[in-house]
């Protein structure tokens, strides 16, 4: 909370001093900020794709039968090895082979979750294989099916295991979110080049750049924190 | 979906190949840049003036925070003003160098507070010099959790080098791209680049774990 | 006719070449109370592990109420058990852990409602009624709103112990429930077991160290070594005329550290 406080008051002086600072603020800033409306849809929906996409496959890969053990390995191995960008250019130039053509958001969120889903998977993989053993043996002795103990024992304490990996990840991916500005979105980063090309205001500009993606992952290391605070609150011993 | 294979040995291998060579490059030149960089922002972060540390500290979090394609726009508007002109491969590795120092630094510092406070004060109380301290109890101990993370990084650095491609740099990505414009053909090019990340990733990846068994049976017996 | 609770038939379980299990033939009656003892790595523990199907077996079957665990009958021949055929069966064996294993994001009256309100569909007020009565059994109905870490290792071993009967098992399986445990919360668990042995309702399979709890509660003990059951019998003639050299040697080691 006291981080909070620290962060916002600075924010405010920082704010403060540019609008007093520099007088052409009112001129760019009106279009960076609507930069930041469709960063703030890329990142939200790519979020929810990577929730998803880090749940399946981590859970697939490490409980599935062969079958999807494999498919979800060949998921993580190969999203996590190609480079975002070359994912979201396969996904905008060549899915339209394919007969799926994609708009550039789609494209963007596409790209954007399935790639970091694949990171979100091994954290999911590796929460998972910290709940000790003693609890699965638990449900079996309780005679709990294997959808029972997942959805009531084994992920409840996975979940406060892996957030701190997935708030992470989930900064990392906001970062990443600059990149939909090569599919003609125009997002902060694009914003903020436009904006330099016509008023070369280069220090100015990126200051506020960066301190919009600043402010953006702060917010999600809070939420996250607040998070692993409500799960974990019983799964430490208190003294 | 129509796959051209004389178009794709004609055309995009040879290509592609000279690309590989500017994108091998850049990877290699901003991991060594990161090395030195990250080892310096360590060193001024663990300062023992809170006038260096603390600036130090909060450089290195502005970098983290800030995606890396702000940074390379950022230098690459930025040096020509400031009167640097500098190719765009340049700032591009200076770009990635400077983001990557940010992680390293990192990487350093929980790879030397790794090693036990007892292991320090046993170096005290065998009156060994810094020097000594640091080459044969510190480094040597803090070298396995360390080069495993650094070779991580030197993965990430290789898949961050498509970002040059929006500063026109003629790396793999914007080769790609500008076969891809040039023939009306994306398909070839971007699909090559695609496995050619997967399989230089996955080659490192298996030659990171073999670096790091070896790192660990030799330096810990 | 009757037939055994608990029947082993020639089981095998071995972790590659290591036995650990070896043609094991075994029973158990209805109602009785069976002690197991032996050196770690007789595969003591191993018995308990292997009913409650914890860890697939290499060879043999095992029978529950005259039921095959590990098989069924499929137009009369006894093929490898379904998933569906294995949860029927251990529905009536329940088993308390070492570390207890209590679910530590659920309170201890949410601990002995789990299984019986998504395993065995009851109402959450029937369920609630009946784990209270269990928590108030084992001396613990005021900490029924307590996390697993706010309790003592005793007190956690007693909601394991309500959390396994609030499924209505048949079998008990207890597996070293003492070892894990401050020497001061021995006796108060031990307390719930002798009433459980003492009420006559369930079987009892109890692996332990604490011979003399061993020899006062059981009908029978039987001694484990190398994978094998060695000896067996009355406590009395157990612990006092053991027959077999190995045995003889165990006990005097265990007597000796007290």
């Amino acid at each position: 909370m006291n981080r909070v406080a620290i962060v916002s008051a600075l924010i405010a002086f920082l704010v403060g001093l540019s609008a007093a600072t520099f007088s052409e603020l009112r001129i760019f800033l009106p279009a960076i900020l609507k930069g930041a409306v469709v960063t703030a849809q890329v990142s939200v929906l790519s979020i929810i794709l990577f929730l998803f996409m880090s749940l399946i496959a981590g859970i697939g890969r490490s409980r599935g039968n062969t079958a999807i053990r494999w498919i979800s390995t060949i998921y993580i191995e190969v999203f996590r090895g190609t480079s975002l960008l070359v994912i979201l250019f396969w996904m905008f130039f060549v899915m339209p082979e394919f007969g799926l053509t994609l708009s550039p958001m789609v494209a963007g969120v596409a790209a954007i979750g399935l790639n970091f889903g694949a990171y979100g998977a091994e954290v999911v993989r590796g929460a998972l294989g910290a709940v000790p053993k003693g609890q699965t043996e638990a449900t079996v002795a309780l005679n709990m099916s294997a959808y029972r103990r997942m959805t009531r024992i084994v992920l409840p304490q996975a979940i406060a295991i892996m957030i701190p990996g997935m708030s992470n990840l989930t900064i990392e991916l906001i970062k990443a979110t600059a990149l939909v500005s090569a599919v003609t979105l125009v997002d902060i980063t694009y914003a903020a080049v436009q904006q330099n090309q016509l008023h070369y205001r280069t220090i100015e500009i990126f200051l506020i750049t960066v301190m919009l993606y600043y402010c953006l992952a702060q917010f999600v290391r809070f939420g996250g924190e607040a998070l692993e605070e409500y799960f974990t609150h019983h799964l430490n011993k208190r003294v | 979906m129509d796959w051209r294979w004389d178009f794709t040995f004609d055309v995009v291998l040879p290509r592609m190949w000279e690309a590989a060579g500017v994108t091998v490059w850049a990877t290699v030149a901003s991991f060594a840049f990161a090395l030195v960089g990250g080892l310096i922002l360590m060193l001024l972060k663990t300062h023992r003036s809170i006038w260096v540390s603390r600036p130090a500290t909060e450089v290195i979090e502005v970098i983290r925070a800030t995606p890396l394609l702000v940074q390379i726009f950022f230098l690459f508007f930025l040096l020509p003003e400031i009167g640097i002109t500098l190719p765009p491969l340049t700032t591009g590795i200076l770009a990635i160098g400077i983001y990557n120092s940010a992680l390293c630094a990192e990487v350093y510092r929980a790879g030397f507070q790794a090693v036990p406070k007892g292991q320090w004060e046993a170096c005290i109380a065998l009156n060994m010099s810094p020097y000594r301290t640091f080459r044969n109890v510190i480094i040597p101990q803090s070298l396995p959790p360390i080069i495993p993370a650094l070779g991580n990084y030197l993965v990430a650095i290789f898949k961050e080098t498509p970002l040059l491609s929006f500063v026109a740099v003629a790396e793999i990505m914007q080769v790609s791209k500008l076969i891809g414009a040039e023939y009306y053909r994306f398909t070839e090019a971007i699909t090559i680049a695609g496995i050619f990340f997967l399989v230089m990733s996955l080659i490192a990846a298996f030659g990171i774990r073999l670096v790091e068994n070896y790192v660990k049976r030799s330096i810990l017996h | 006719m009757t037939h055994p609770m608990i029947q082993f038939d020639k089981v095998v379980k071995a972790y590659g070449a290591l036995q650990v299990l070896k043609d094991l033939d075994f029973s158990v009656d209805r109602g009785e109370v069976v002690s197991i003892i032996g050196p770690s790595g007789s595969g003591k523990t191993t018995v308990l592990r292997v009913l409650m199907t914890l860890e697939g077996i290499q060879g043999g079957t095992m029978f529950v109420d005259g039921e095959p665990l590990n098989k069924m009958n499929m137009d009369g021949q006894l093929v490898d058990a379904s998933k569906a055929h294995i949860r029927r069966i251990r529905s009536k064996i329940g088993m308390v852990f070492q570390n207890f294993n209590l679910f530590p994001h659920m309170t201890a009256l949410e601990n002995c409602n789990e299984s019986p309100i998504y395993t065995q569909g009851k109402s959450k007020a029937e369920a609630t009624e009946e784990s209270m009565r269990l928590l108030e059994m084992v001396g613990l109905a005021d900490k029924s709103g307590h996390y697993p870490s706010q309790l003592s290792g005793g007190q956690q071993q007693r909601v394991a112990i309500a959390r396994t009967l609030a499924m209505h098992p048949e079998i008990l399986l207890f597996d070293e429930p003492t070892s894990a445990l401050d020497p001061e919360m021995v006796g108060e668990v031990l307390q719930v077991i002798r009433d459980l042995a003492k009420s006559g309702k369930y079987t009892i399979l109890l692996v332990t160290h604490q011979m003399g709890f061993a020899r006062e509660v059981s009908d029978r003990v039987c001694f484990f070594d190398g994978g094998k059951m060695v000896e067996q019998g009355k406590p009395d003639d157990v612990f006092g005329n053991p027959q077999n050299a190995r045995l003889q040697q165990f006990l005097s080691k265990v007597l000796e550290a007290g």
